[in-house]
């Protein structure tokens, strides 16, 4: 029995892989394991090779192991490119449609376990080849020992709007799969998974769906965007789920055009979003800078993806981070959140839409490829935890005409001032990208300007003083790692699994940089690694920049489109301890 | 029928003397009491330029946006609150140069509310450079030689791109701009103006004068019918676009009537906490 394996699904893009890892992580997540799924892909719709590499747990697993124990061949390429991955002793199973004759002489027959299956055939015989990837399942599930029903739940889930026909023949593929006799008699324990002490049905999700899920539950009910990849999911979720909630997702011309009606719809008084990736960001910045001049809240995830230009636009990357922090023209407030767990995409999604509310500026949700689009089993989320506050936003009766006028962009303390929507009795005002007077009037003037500057960018050194990193391992050691984003699976992975003397902290808020607990972070450790996926140490050069200590920091990167390896953070880590 | 002045928040508009845009703003003051619209039930968008400062001189809900975006921002605004009236307004680069493509798409989406350009056919706020709308040989600072490119015909390009009302006005027309303008905020749909709005600083072609030596005036000709595309196309050919009044209007669903779901109130009036919902989001995960 095991506790863990890593399997890889492979075959030709377009063909049903991603559904048939899809429906296995839910199957095994309902069955109450834990299972990640990272994804290979590319630009085309059809064709090519794909992979889908699926890391399978009795516990947590926020990454997938570098060699696999099994591989699942839909096509020849599938094995000629990914045999050299699977462990010795490894078990390859392959349709038997596959013409593997000379693929195979060259390999000693001891190295791995091989097993032709015929899923095509058996699916042909109950009427569609395309039913092979539901045989793959029910594989699956005989060979890891899963009650039925938790595949079978999945399945008909999958296939329930097709009508019954086609649930029934998935059905029947499904349990003739399931209960294919296996030649191999040891095969049937070896891959059998340990039975989970908390057998409790899991969900699972990808991070770009726990935004949108968390932007739903936070209220936002207003998304404006343009389809890039890898963050589309964001508003295919939400345009199914807003008409049912009288939301409206609205899909623009442009990104120029989603950012500035997101303005509009938040100016509105609604709770407003838009998602993009690298290139949707580049366009949206001024629009960026006119929601952080008018003080308008809106809500911007963006998950990056390999850049500059098109770059790599399937592939993994954390190259916007300098973008982010730096963009716009002139100098504006704004808030980047970085989760870095598709919970942490959930809950932090919600603390975007109220950080945006209360600070009246744009809120950047910084996700990447790999976090935003491997599925994976996730922990219950705590709905208790969904918390609305819409910062200082008068009703109608908090402003009544002896106010008047209403001074939208009034002195305060904080530097952050009452707001009223259109639509309110006596509230009338303008408000403008041109810099302005309290009551938002264009206004030029020297004294006035440096006022209004200084109140925008006032409004966030609270947050400065907050601690917005997250330790993990064993915090009494010479070595603090810290990180943003997806590299939190592999690091722990790293880390805990052989108990290394390091600490790791990932930050959940780059901007404003967490001055203060970076200071003690950096004054407490001897060696400090920065890990991030991108060529110029951008997330390192901001911490020095920020605090100093330039010669204790030391940078881990990684730009050849995909996530770290364990190998990878595995030896630099060696190497500091 | 409410009073024009108060629309007026009292700002002295920084428009040269004699500039069109005084027009069109007293124009938008008049169509507005006209409505008996509440001043906080209206917002006007602009964009960037002389037009655009014409958000800060009502007293309404007013946002002076940046340079070619007050359509995304107004059509946001539209979306989650349909009872407000909205009216985006800017200049020729505006909606021909820099926003065009924000024009287009909003003819073809046909939100219910008005856009008013404001077209002098000239960058005047820049001190004078060629415009989309600028005639052929037209001579400005960035075309010194003339320009060599053909202006935009914008109520082609609306006929075409589906828009639901397509007028035209002229500043000193003002009854009938005010007129046109009342009509289109009260057209369930998208409603585009065009008002030919001099600048009496940069463009000395195509003045006052000019226009009232070549507009033909729709109104004056009886048998105009608007609900024909056909003749509507006919009609800009014939006159090169250089015609006043309501060109072509049809009856097609607004956006916000084909939107899938139940609405009954507002977007913005939606109650937001939506927590006893969570289980069964929860469930498609599952």
């Amino acid at each position: 029995m095991i506790k863990q394996l890593t399997l890889m699904l492979g075959g030709i893009q377009g063909e049903g892989i991603v559904s048939v890892g899809d429906t296995l992580i839910r199957a095994l997540s309902q069955a109450g394991y834990y299972a990640f799924g990272y994804r290979t892909f590319s630009s085309r719709i059809k064709g090519g090779h794909t992979n889908y590499v699926i890391d399978i747990s009795t516990h947590k697993t926020l990454s997938c192991d570098d060699s696999l124990d099994i591989l699942i061949a839909f096509d020849q390429d599938s094995i000629e490119i990914n045999l050299p991955k699977l462990k010795k002793g490894g078990l390859l199973v392959y349709d038997d449609i596959v013409s593997v004759k000379e693929l195979l002489a060259s390999i000693a027959p001891s190295s791995y376990i091989i097993l032709p299956i015929p899923f095509t055939s058996i699916a042909k015989q109950y009427g569609n080849t395309l039913m092979k990837n539901t045989g793959v399942v029910g594989f699956l599930g005989q060979l890891f020992h899963m009650p039925i029903e938790s595949v079978s739940r999945v399945i008909s889930k999958n296939f329930n709007g097709k009508g019954e026909e086609i649930v029934a023949n998935n059905m029947k593929v499904l349990t003739a799969c399931y209960e294919l006799p296996l030649e191999n008699n040891s095969l049937s324990h070896q891959y059998r998974l340990s039975p989970v002490q908390n057998n409790q049905k899991k969900a699972s999700m990808l991070g770009n769906e726990a935004i949108a899920f968390g932007a739903l539950m936070a209220g936002c009910r207003f998304m404006a965007a343009y389809p890039i990849t890898p963050s589309s999911e964001v508003m295919e979720y939400l345009t199914k789920k807003f008409p049912g909630f009288n939301g409206v997702m609205i899909q623009t011309e442009d990104e120029i055009s989603a950012i500035t009606m997101t303005v509009g719809a938040a100016y509105g008084g609604v709770r407003s979003m838009t998602a993009t990736s690298g290139p949707g960001l580049s366009l949206m910045m001024e629009g960026i800078g006119l929601a952080a001049m008018t003080e308008i809240p809106v809500v911007i995830a963006d998950i990056q993806r390999g850049g500059p230009s098109t770059g790599l636009p399937t592939k993994h990357e954390q190259s916007d981070i300098d973008f982010l922090y730096y963009g716009a023209h002139g100098e504006i407030p704004i808030i980047i959140l970085s989760p870095y767990t598709v919970e942490g995409c959930f809950y932090q999604t919600i603390d975007a839409f109220n950080l945006a509310e209360q600070y009246q500026c744009p809120v950047m949700i910084l996700s990447d490829l790999h976090l935003g689009l491997s599925r994976q089993t996730i922990d219950p989320l705590d709905s208790s935890k969904i918390q609305i506050d819409r910062g200082k936003l008068l009703n109608s009766n908090e402003f009544t005409e002896s106010d008047m006028p209403f001074k939208r962009f009034a002195f305060t303390d904080d530097g952050v001032s009452s707001r009223i929507i259109p639509g309110q009795p006596f509230g009338m005002h303008h408000i403008t990208g041109i810099e302005h007077m309290e009551t938002g009037k264009p206004f030029e003037g020297n004294d006035n300007r440096k006022k209004m500057m200084d109140k925008r960018l006032k409004k966030l050194q609270g947050l400065k003083e907050l601690d917005h990193i997250d330790l993990y391992g064993q915090l009494e050691s010479d070595l603090l790692i810290l990180s943003v984003g997806s590299n939190f699976g592999m690091i722990q992975r790293v880390v805990e699994g052989e108990q290394l003397p390091a600490t790791y902290g990932m930050f959940k808020m780059i901007k404003p940089m967490p001055i203060k607990q970076l200071e003690e972070l950096c004054a407490k450790y001897n060696k400090i690694l920065v890990i991030e996926g991108n060529a110029t140490g951008q997330l390192a050069a901001i911490i020095k920049s920020e605090v100093g200590f330039h010669r204790k920091i030391e940078s881990l990167l990684k730009y050849d489109g995909t996530p770290f390896k364990y190998e990878e953070i595995h030896n630099k880590i060696k190497e500091l301890i | 029928m409410g009073n024009a002045k108060n629309y007026s928040n009292q700002t002295t508009p920084t428009w040269c003397p004699g500039c069109g845009d005084f027009s069109v703003l007293r124009s938008l003051q008049a169509a507005a009491a006209h409505l008996d619209i509440e001043p906080h039930n209206l917002a006007v968008v602009s964009g960037i330029g002389c037009s655009g400062r014409i958000s800060g001189y009502l007293n309404a809900y007013g946002f002076h946006s940046i340079h070619g975006r007050a359509l995304p921002v107004a059509q946001g605004i539209k979306l989650v609150n349909p009872e407000l009236t909205v009216v985006a307004s800017g200049g020729d680069g505006d909606g021909f140069a820099i926003g065009t493509a924000h024009t287009i798409h909003a003819f073809r989406r046909n939100i219910d509310m008005t856009y008013i350009v404001m077209n002098n056919q000239i960058y005047g706020l820049t001190k004078g450079h060629t415009s989309p709308l600028s005639q052929t040989g037209f001579v400005t600072k960035s075309t010194p030689h003339g320009s060599i490119e053909a202006p935009i015909k914008p109520g082609l390009l609306a006929l075409s791109a589906g828009a639901t009302f397509v007028a035209q006005g002229f500043s000193a027309y003002q009854d009938q701009l005010v007129d046109i303008i009342t009509k289109a905020i009260q057209h369930k749909g998208f409603s585009f103006v065009n008002v030919f709005s001099p600048c009496v600083t940069f463009n000395k072609t195509n003045t006052y004068q000019w226009f009232r030596d070549h507009l033909v005036n729709l109104d004056d000709e009886g048998n105009h019918n608007t609900a024909d595309f056909q003749k509507a196309m006919n009609k800009y050919i014939e006159t090169d676009g250089l015609f006043t009044g309501i060109l072509y209007q049809n009856t097609d669903p607004d956006y916000y009537s084909k939107l899938p779901g139940e609405r009954g109130t507002p977007v913005v009036q939606q109650d937001l906490d939506i927590r006893h919902k969570f289980d069964e989001l929860m469930e498609e995960f599952m």
